[in-house]
């Protein structure tokens, strides 16, 4: 009788463990598996391409990953569907951005990659009530350096002094090309807490001149040979 | 009442069959073995009852042709109604009955129950298991998915290896030179007719020996099978303390049985049916096939195996574990049937057990293999990591996942495990060290320092250099301290 009750018991048991599962499971019925079946080039859901193309360097929803954060408004006002496209065709020079279309030996169609770019206009842009006009997304003045340098000193310092945001480090400034980093003083990191162009000195918003001048600030500090070991201590020897 | 029993006399007159069931039901077992440890062989008859009707109803349904296969499979999925539970049924059945077997197996060899005279029911229920075998591999050929394409694929390559024979046998098993329709039919009749015509008869004279022979009793220490005496000893158990089969034990087999197929519904519902995963295509890349939970084992170990003990221990292997299999009641077929008397014997079984679940656990999470997508799918390094960073450490985290370092080394349990994970790796290796194994790689790891420029080195070595717990600094190189302590009085 003692068994009885044991495996009794051990029954209750696992059919409990099962309704617990079925709770994490969500549903019973018909699996809910079209996406897997489908030939990956045909798949066009933004979610699952985002999810496995992006998500890793720019963030699960967009945003707190190592790279931009996409989801940032103030980026998607900022960049152009014919740059956005380019970028993700054929990666972006100077960038880590590598190429995900098939044209540049990648896995993604044309048609994906619309379906990502129109999936990211559709969750993440904004319409901002049209205040300052914001700097242009691709460069049209040539900026002026020493311009560029003073404007650093009095608004950019204060926080990129410390070691630990250094930005005018060479290897740093290897990583990212021209292009980015206009992009970044433009639309901020808002998901790390760092300000945009309207925000980065108060009651004073960068205009276009200034965004190049700061770029062409930091490119006029770009190494020849970046990455060196040590840097520091050999400054010091 | 009265009619009933003049139909059935009608019937019995002509059929001869009342008597001898009666005599089945009601013949004497051993009190002992009405005992729950007695149940898993019914059980397994039960499954093969449940594959048998639920692969009737799923054979209604399914074309065994290459082009359709796989559509009618998702038909039954997606458009006829309960057709996913059919499937669920008899994919989940399909476990079961593997895993009720493998049971059955062990119980009989832990309670001596191959010994004489029941040594051809042993032999007879090895043969059992390969078939139940043999069904799970052509059933999951019949899937006709990704994973049956390549699955098959892996068959005829261990096939191609027999020495001498192997061409001909890889045309015989795929039915031509490529794996295609031919091969699809092939298999159908066989996980249809010729194997499951096999298992029923080969389990009905399996029952047959069980219920002729006498169940085997409960197991005694110092109860000796000797040739001369068992039959005698036998029937003395189950005079003096014995009881009817039926209903002496049959409830408990009953009550398991329903128990097992209400388990394999639950199973079907909540987890639902096996794929069919991805179509059969070889054009289609992006995809890591994986055999079903029974095989899995067989991945682990060939994984592990150098390349030059394949072919050894496919063709050498399975033949050394049959003729052990089949020999065994005839090598120990008298003497103790108690395991508290055959300690080889648990030593045997536990270590058989042991080295199966590791082997099937190993072969779920795959820890040989890079994970080829972690990269650029699944969790981005955790917001945690990053947040704090400096740009050139954000960089870094960027290299670490575009030159794909994570599909070996998993951080925050995301990513490969090929190499170690990265979580703590800066409280183990100093600047240096990690500067050095990103360049030259080492151990397991390729060098990478033809393919990382020095910009991209040192931003990922600074990432890295921030994983290490909070309250403890990373590890140091006490000489570059004392480097700096001479350095920089110089310059005072």
């Amino acid at each position: 009788m003692r068994g009885c009750a044991f495996t009794g018991g051990l029954v209750l048991l696992s059919l409990a463990l099962f309704v617990t599962c079925m709770g994490c499971h969500g549903r019973i019925g018909e699996p809910n598996d079209q996406d897997e079946l489908m030939r990956p080039e045909e798949v066009i859901s933004f979610d699952r391409l985002y999810q496995q193309n992006c998500s890793a360097c720019h963030g699960e929803n967009g945003s707190g990953g190592p790279a931009l954060d996409l989801s940032n408004p103030t980026y998607q006002a900022l960049v152009d569907d014919a740059s956005l496209k380019r970028w993700i065709t054929s990666g972006m020079p100077g960038t880590q951005m590598p190429a995900f279309g098939e044209s540049a030996g990648g896995f993604l169609t044309e048609q994906q990659i619309d379906a990502l770019v129109a999936g990211m206009r559709a969750r993440w842009m904004f319409k901002k009530s049209a205040g300052v006009a914001m700097p242009s997304y691709l460069a049209t003045i040539v900026g002026n350096a020493g311009h560029g340098e003073a404007i650093f000193q009095a608004s950019c310092v204060s926080c990129h002094r410390q070691d630990k945001q250094k930005i005018t480090n060479t290897s740093y400034l290897a990583l990212v090309s021209d292009q980015s980093l206009r992009t970044i003083v433009i639309a901020g990191r808002p998901d790390l807490g760092q300000p945009d162009w309207e925000h980065v000195r108060p009651g004073q918003p960068l205009a276009d001149q200034d965004v190049s001048d700061i770029v062409a600030y930091l490119h006029s500090l770009r190494s020849d040979t970046p990455g060196q070991p040590y840097p520091d201590e050999s400054a010091k020897r | 009442m009265r009619r009933l029993k003049v139909l059935y006399e009608w019937f019995d007159r002509r059929l001869q069959l009342g008597e001898p069931i009666k005599e089945m039901a009601l013949h004497p077992v051993p009190n002992k073995t009405a005992s729950w440890w007695y149940v898993f062989g019914s059980a397994a008859f039960v499954l093969l009852m449940l594959q048998i009707v639920t692969g009737i109803l799923l054979a209604l349904v399914y074309v065994p042709s290459a082009g359709q296969a796989w559509n009618s499979l998702n038909v039954l999925n997606h458009q006829l109604t309960l057709g996913w539970f059919l499937r669920a049924m008899h994919g989940w059945g399909s476990n079961f009955m593997v895993a009720v077997v493998l049971i059955h197996m062990a119980q009989v060899f832990l309670f001596g129950a191959y010994k004489f005279p029941r040594e051809l029911t042993w032999v007879l229920g090895v043969f059992l298991l390969l078939m139940t075998l043999g069904m799970a591999f052509t059933g999951q050929v019949l899937r006709f998915d990704q994973d049956a394409y390549w699955g098959l694929g892996i068959g005829a390559s261990i096939a191609s290896r027999v020495p001498f024979v192997g061409n001909w046998a890889v045309h015989m098993m795929l039915g031509g030179p490529i794996i295609a329709g031919a091969t699809l039919s092939r298999f159908f009749a066989f996980h249809v007719f010729v194997i499951p015509g096999m298992l029923l008869a080969f389990a009905c004279l399996h029952v047959w020996m069980v219920l002729k022979l006498g169940i085997n009793e409960w197991p005694m220490p110092g109860r000796i099978v000797r040739r001369a005496t068992y039959a005698a000893e036998y029937h003395k158990l189950t005079k003096k303390d014995g009881r009817a089969f039926v209903p002496g034990a049959v409830w408990k087999d009953a009550f398991f049985s329903a128990a097992i197929l209400a388990a394999v519904a639950v199973c079907a519902a909540v987890l639902g049916p096996y794929g069919p995963g991805g179509r059969p295509d070889p054009t289609i890349i992006q995809t890591a096939p994986k055999p079903d939970f029974f095989f899995l084992w067989l991945y682990a170990v060939l994984s592990y195996l150098p390349p030059s003990l394949e072919t050894p221990f496919l063709l050498i292997a399975p033949a050394l574990g049959i003729a052990g299999l089949v020999a065994l009641p005839f090598c120990a077929g008298e003497g103790e049937k108690s395991w508290h008397r055959r300690p080889v014997a648990i030593l045997m079984l536990t270590s058989i057990a042991l080295a199966w679940s590791v082997l099937t656990h190993l072969g779920t999470f795959t820890p040989w293999s890079p994970k080829m997508t972690a990269w650029s799918g699944g969790s981005p390094v955790p917001v945690r990591y990053t947040h704090d960073a400096s740009p050139l450490q954000r960089q870094g985290a960027i290299v670490f996942q575009s030159k794909q370092c994570r599909n070996c080394h998993s951080i925050a349990g995301v990513g490969g495990q090929r190499g170690p994970a990265l979580d703590l790796v800066a409280s183990r290796m100093t600047e240096d060290q990690l500067i050095r194994q990103v360049l030259q790689g080492g151990g397991n790891m390729p060098a990478y320092g033809k393919n990382l420029s020095p910009s991209e080195v040192t931003a990922l070595v600074s990432f890295l250099e921030t994983l290490h717990p909070a309250n403890e600094p990373p590890a140091a190189d006490a000489s570059r301290n004392a480097a700096a302590v001479l350095v920089t009085p110089a310059h005072q």
